[in-house]
């Protein structure tokens, strides 16, 4: 046990440490902060809500160093694409937040809002999912007739109308191999930037799914651009929490200990899968963070009577983060076994990359 | 075992379950006590 005297609080420096090791596999592989896993996980370990939140964006900043370079060295990072959304997510979220005041002023209660989020988390889960599975299911049709499949396959047609609108200026993506109009990249970043401010959530999970459907960036081009952008909003983001003593730079120092090993192992998986399996983990790691927060809602709702929905609620925010850490890790494992030619399960040869 | 993990449904619910195992076994068994 450490006592860390900012947040007045005695937590196991294990725990920390492993949180950002699980934390930074997920974030690096799919592309996200993981702030709706770690800042719940923060608040059970006894840290204070608001310096629960300072301390997840400072890890986030410094995680999402570390899994940009790594992306960089795999070549999945557009700066053109990167640098021309983050002017538009720093304003979205500026807006966002600015919207969320105007309506709290309004009296617009906190369960709607949350209602809100949950919503849209649902709506993005069901709309990866089934693109997904539909993704997986031609790969293994065309895998089973002899053809070669790259390391990409989308069936959404909405990124063939984004790409088609042609507003100046028109900007050519070499890395993400696009050209589209700067607009189309501005006004996702600005969408985002707003779900993300008004909502109170990370941008991550909005953002990559955004640039994988609306502006048609393939998913690893996606999750190391996301990492590039939130380098530079968690970074800013950091920085204001910190002026406003929102952060115990101790715990943070040892959640980046297993964050800086996690974001890596997770980024380099991302070289061992296709696509698809990428979004699989991303749309699951939707649902289980909406389901853990519906029971701590109504647990709440239910005026802390049910003491078993708390103890599902703290059991889902841990459970998910081991889940998702055991299915890209157990993703890695079958496709180092596929190459070699060992057996792996029906559903495997879709999802990762042979060579 | 092989038959089962083969459908990628079921390796899930698995690997859930067991995660959710061993999370309620980390909160119950240590968590519970040390911090809350």
């Amino acid at each position: 046990m450490f006592e860390f005297l900012i947040a007045g609080i005695s937590a196991p420096i294990f725990l920390l440490v492993l949180t950002g090791a699980t934390v930074g596999i997920v974030g690096g592989f799919i592309g996200v902060g993981g702030g709706y896993m770690v800042t719940p996980a923060l608040i059970v370990f006894g840290f204070p809500g608001y310096m629960a939140s300072g301390i997840d964006v400072m890890h986030i900043a410094g995680k999402a160093t570390v899994a940009t370079v790594r992306h960089r060295q795999l070549g999945n990072i557009d700066w053109v694409l990167g640098l021309a959304m983050v002017g538009g997510t720093m304003m979205g979220v500026e807006m966002g937040v600015r919207l969320l005041n105007y309506t709290k002023a309004l009296g617009l209660s906190g369960i709607a809002l949350l209602m809100g989020s949950v919503l849209i988390m649902v709506g993005l889960f069901l709309y990866t999912q089934i693109e997904t599975h539909k993704a997986h299911k031609k790969i293994t049709e065309l895998t089973q007739e002899g053809q070669a499949v790259g390391r990409e396959l989308r069936v959404s047609t909405l990124p063939i109308f984004f790409q088609s609108i042609r507003l100046l200026p028109i900007v050519r993506c070499h890395t993400a191999r696009l050209v589209i109009s700067m607009w189309v990249i501005v006004l996702v970043g600005l969408c985002t930037g707003v779900l993300a401010g008004f909502f109170g959530v990370g941008g991550g999970f909005i953002r990559v799914p955004a640039l994988v459907y609306i502006v048609g960036a393939t998913t690893h081009i996606a999750v190391g651009t996301d990492l590039l952008e939130i380098v530079v909003s968690g970074g800013y983001g950091a920085m204001r929490q910190f002026m406003s003593g929102n952060v115990d730079m101790i715990a943070v120092f040892f959640m980046i200990i297993g964050a800086m090993f996690g974001a890596q192992f997770g980024s380099i998986a991302t070289s061992y899968v296709r696509g698809p399996a990428i979004r699989y983990i991303l749309s699951y790691s939707l649902i289980l963070a909406t389901t853990g927060a519906f029971l701590r809602l109504f647990y709440l709702l239910t005026a802390q009577q049910y003491g078993f929905l708390n103890f599902l609620a703290v059991v889902f925010t841990l459970g998910e983060m081991i889940f998702l850490c055991l299915f890209i890790l157990s993703l890695v494992y079958f496709s180092i076994r596929f190459r070699s030619g060992k057996w792996v399960p029906a559903w495997i040869p879709a999802l990762v990359v042979a060579e | 075992m092989k038959s089962i993990i083969d459908s990628m449904l079921a390796y899930w619910i698995i690997l859930l379950a067991f995660s959710l195992g061993v999370a309620a076994v980390i909160y119950v068994g240590w968590l519970k006590d040390v911090i809350l």
